[in-house]
């Protein structure tokens, strides 16, 4: 028993930082296929606000979301820092993520890693899994399988 | 001995054979004196005989072995063909085809020994005239190998004309070397597995003694197995012929082997026809009479023939013989089979070659200012090898329908039994051809089709009579290319659709409201046959009417980017008409700009592109429609449907691409027209395909993804 609670808290993983508005949020890398600027996207007609449309990865046609519409913010300002990010889970198809910035890599053990009780009424908490605890400060990290699941 | 990895194989040709004699059969019903059609039932049973033994499979080789016992009768003029026998035979045809797909399913053949079949089966052949059936029904091999025994060479399969240039060097040389030629039949056991194998090791016991100057059939296909159980070999050798025998029957898994001496005038052609005395006189003679073989004999030497090549009256007539073999054979076409993964991902590389090509054009035009027109030369031969390329792979995928309708005669025949309504089924156009994965799909739908036609669309033959119409009902299923369309119709003169039973029948179930069911017009109404769960069979039947069909046609269709029509006049008849795009993934398109964004449309839907003033668009019913020589077209504007705003001055004129689907017309306004391109079509998942009139996403040569309009969805 005790040796299994070890391994639990000894168990690192490696997320990566972005940022939506004013808040920082982590995505466990293994969801992560690919991060890519800002390019041309197609708009694609009658469908939910929350796709900007399609871009093509590499001969790839790959639809692109907006993680901040999704979540009931303000509209997405393309920047300079504007990226998106590739994600692909073997249940779904792959798609791309707009987000305002991505800022690094970061570490996070189990123990650093609160699970908490969200309001799920809340669109933002809707899509938060835990928070972990690191020297940047506070990060939300995103649980990709309700993100997807809810498009 | 593992025979697993020619399983495959088995299955393949096992169900190309069971097609051949279902053909075979119905063809037999309607002719059953043909003895070309009895010929062929019997090589196909038997060659499926000895497939099913070699893979160890005993019932069905039973099976098929009292099929053939049947038909060696039937060829040698001993029994007749009637109805009750074909019925057997089609009995045992299902019973064979079902052991298939056992085995294609379990790898075993299962444990239904059809003994009702095998019996009745023996009944026909038991009550024939005189003569024990089994003996009689020996195969056809064995038969030719006993006649080869009794009548020495004479059962050859082939004769010295239809050697190649090569062989006929190879065997003068032979001849110039003193050296003496036989001809040597070996046959291997039915149980053989490796015959390939075993042929070789024939081969190298006879290079001991000898050489091998020709072979029947070639040394490639004897190599690569293609052949059944006896090959024929011209030998030429210092020594004695019985040595050479018998080092080939030697060698295990052989049956038997034989030979004689091979002499000029059995190789001529005159010899073949009186070959009997020819050979009785000859065989006596072992020594060098092969290698003399003096002018003096009444017929043109094998010698001269070959070594002058005169245009002798016996080589012209040899050569007039050969021809006519030739015609009697069924050209056999020079093909690989190739796994449809390898295809799919050469159709990939070039779909990317494709792109890659359209990004040269791009960006070629794009710096046109002054750079060398050689470059452009150079990308219009790219651009012209790109398309042969892209076609030829497109052709390689296609295969003919006539795999799929090919038992659709058989399917109708039983239908018409079961349901007691005589009826015919003509099919044109078998040899039309389409995408393999679109030929792979379009079987089940059209059986549906031909199905609901049969049951529900022709009448009883007294209602037929009644009617003034043939007591026999006619089913037709034609199939054409149009463009780049295929078109398959399914067509019967039967009673037609009653518009207004299937009217009342959508009031009744509650899809439409009274008002609306006399509103809609009747092919609207039509239409909902295609709902999932809407028959109008006032009886459920077996075959149909069971309110799974024409939406799973329909959806099915529609999967394959194809669409159903419906065309229909009560008391005439109905046509079902299926329109499918001969290719999936590449298509010429019309690129378009609408609201600064750019979008393709499939070039097959567009009829023209017309200028129109903003002056000539009326409204009717409230919907924008213009006057194009004489017909009203309703006009759509794309910026409105797309959701954005059109960059075009309100007041010039507009560009309006006319669509057609079927003899519907629509006008799409459209901003700016950029030209016809080759476009790949990329799917664009599923998160984003709600939207009905966009079919899917191309990339253009700059990069940027555009995406394609549907026309068919937006009229």
């Amino acid at each position: 028993m005790a040796n299994e609670l070890s391994t639990t808290i000894n168990e690192i993983t490696q997320y990566i930082v972005i940022r939506i508005g004013e808040e920082q949020y982590g995505i466990d890398i293994k969801y992560i296929d690919n991060i890519v600027r800002m390019q041309q996207i197609t708009r694609v007609p009658q469908v939910p606000a929350h796709f900007k449309g399609v871009i093509n990865l590499r001969g790839e046609v790959i639809p692109v979301m907006s993680i901040r519409i999704k979540m009931g913010l303000a509209p997405d300002v393309e920047t300079k820092d504007t990226r998106i990010i590739i994600i692909k889970v073997d249940k779904y198809e792959p798609i791309g993520m707009m987000v305002d910035m991505v800022k690094e890599v970061v570490n996070l053990s189990s123990a650093e890693v609160e699970r908490v009780g969200f309001d799920r009424g809340d669109d933002k908490a809707a899509f938060a899994m835990g928070i972990g605890k690191h020297e940047t400060g506070l990060v939300t990290l995103l649980d990709i399988d309700a993100v997807l699941q809810g498009l | 001995m593992d025979v697993s990895q020619y399983l495959d194989i088995f299955l393949d040709e096992s169900k190309e054979h069971l097609q051949n004699l279902n053909t075979s059969v119905l063809n037999l019903e309607q002719d059953p004196e043909n003895p070309d059609t009895i010929s062929e039932i019997f090589r196909a049973a038997h060659t499926l005989k000895g497939m099913a033994g070699t893979m160890g499979y005993k019932r069905m080789q039973t099976l098929t072995h009292d099929m053939e016992n049947v038909f060696s009768e039937v060829r040698d003029g001993k029994l007749k063909v009637n109805a009750g026998m074909i019925d057997v035979l089609f009995r045992c045809l299902d019973a064979i085809e079902e052991y298939v797909s056992v085995i294609s399913e379990t790898a075993d053949e299962g444990d239904n020994d059809n003994e009702p079949i095998i019996k009745e089966l023996n009944d026909i052949l038991a009550g024939k005239s005189a003569e024990p059936a089994e003996e009689k029904a020996e195969p056809a091999k064995e038969a030719a190998a006993k006649a080869d025994a009794a009548g020495g060479a004479s059962g050859f399969k082939w004769n010295i004309n239809e050697l190649t240039d090569e062989e006929r060097k190879a065997l003068e040389d032979a001849m110039m070397s003193n050296k003496k030629l036989y001809n040597v039949t070996v046959s291997v056991q039915e149980s053989c597995l490796l015959k390939a194998a075993r042929a070789f090791l024939v081969f190298k016991a006879i290079e001991e003694r000898g050489e091998i100057v020709a072979a029947h059939p070639s040394t490639q296909d004897i190599e690569d197995e293609k052949f059944e159980l006896d090959f024929s070999l011209i030998i030429a050798s210092e020594g004695k012929l019985e040595p050479i025998l018998n080092d080939i029957k030697a060698v295990s898994e052989i049956a038997d082997a034989k030979g004689c001496v091979l002499d000029a005038e059995q190789a001529s052609p005159e010899a073949e026809a009186e070959k009997e005395p020819a050979v009785s006189a000859e065989a006596p003679a072992e020594d060098e009479k092969a290698a003399k073989a003096e002018p003096g004999t009444s017929v043109a030497p094998v010698k001269n023939e070959v070594v002058k090549k005169k245009p002798e009256p016996a080589a012209s007539n040899a050569s007039a013989k050969t021809e006519k073999k030739g015609t009697s054979k069924p050209a056999v076409n020079r093909t690989v089979r190739v796994d449809i993964e390898k295809l799919d991902s050469l159709m990939n590389l070039v779909s990317e070659l494709i792109i890659a090509k359209n990004s040269l054009v791009s960006s070629a035009t794009s710096d046109a200012s002054g750079s060398s027109s050689g470059l452009h030369e150079q990308i219009e031969y790219l651009e012209s090898v790109t398309t042969n390329l892209h076609e030829s792979v497109m052709k390689v995928r296609m295969v003919p329908i006539e795999s799929v309708v090919s038992k659709f005669p058989r399917m109708i025949r039983d239908i018409s039994k079961q349901l007691g309504k005589p009826m015919e089924l003509y099919m044109s156009g078998e040899e039309t051809e389409l995408d393999r994965t679109v030929v792979d799909e379009i079987g089940d739908p059209l059986m549906h089709m031909l199905r609901n036609s049969a049951d529900h669309g022709l009448e009883m033959p007294q209602e037929r009579i009644a009617k003034g119409k043939p007591e026999s009902g006619s089913i037709f299923l034609d199939a054409y290319q149009d463009g780049n369309n295929v078109v398959i119709e399914v067509r019967d003169d039967g009673n037609g659709i009653d518009v207004d039973r299937v009217r009342q029948k959508a009031i009744e179930r509650g899809i439409m409201t009274e008002e609306q069911a006399y509103a809609a017009d009747d092919s609207d109404i039509i239409n909902l046959l295609f709902m999932p769960s809407f028959s109008t069979a006032k009886q459920v039947s077996d075959l149909s009417g069971r309110g799974v069909g024409l939406d799973v046609v329909k959806s099915k269709i529609e999967a394959l980017s194809g669409e159903v029509d419906v065309k229909t006049k009560l008391g005439e008849g109905t046509t079902f008409s299926i329109r499918l795009p001969l290719t999936l993934a590449i298509i010429q398109a019309l690129m378009v700009v609408v609201g600064g964004e750019k979008y393709a449309i499939a070039l097959s839907g567009i009829q023209t592109i017309e200028n129109i003033s903003p002056r000539d668009v009326k409204t009717v019913e409230s919907k924008e429609v213009i006057n194009l020589r004489g017909t009203v077209i309703p006009i759509l504007r794309l910026d409105e449907i797309l959701g954005c705003t059109s960059q075009r001055d309100p007041d010039s004129d507009m560009i309006v691409v006319i669509a057609k689907k079927g003899d519907k017309q629509a006008g799409l306004v459209v901003d700016q027209l950029i030209g016809q391109q080759e476009i790949v079509i990329k799917s664009m998942g599923k998160y984003i395909n709600k939207c009905k009139f966009i079919s899917g996403a191309t990339i253009l040569g700059d990069g940027e993804v555009a995406l394609i309009i549907d026309s068919n969805a937006l009229i």
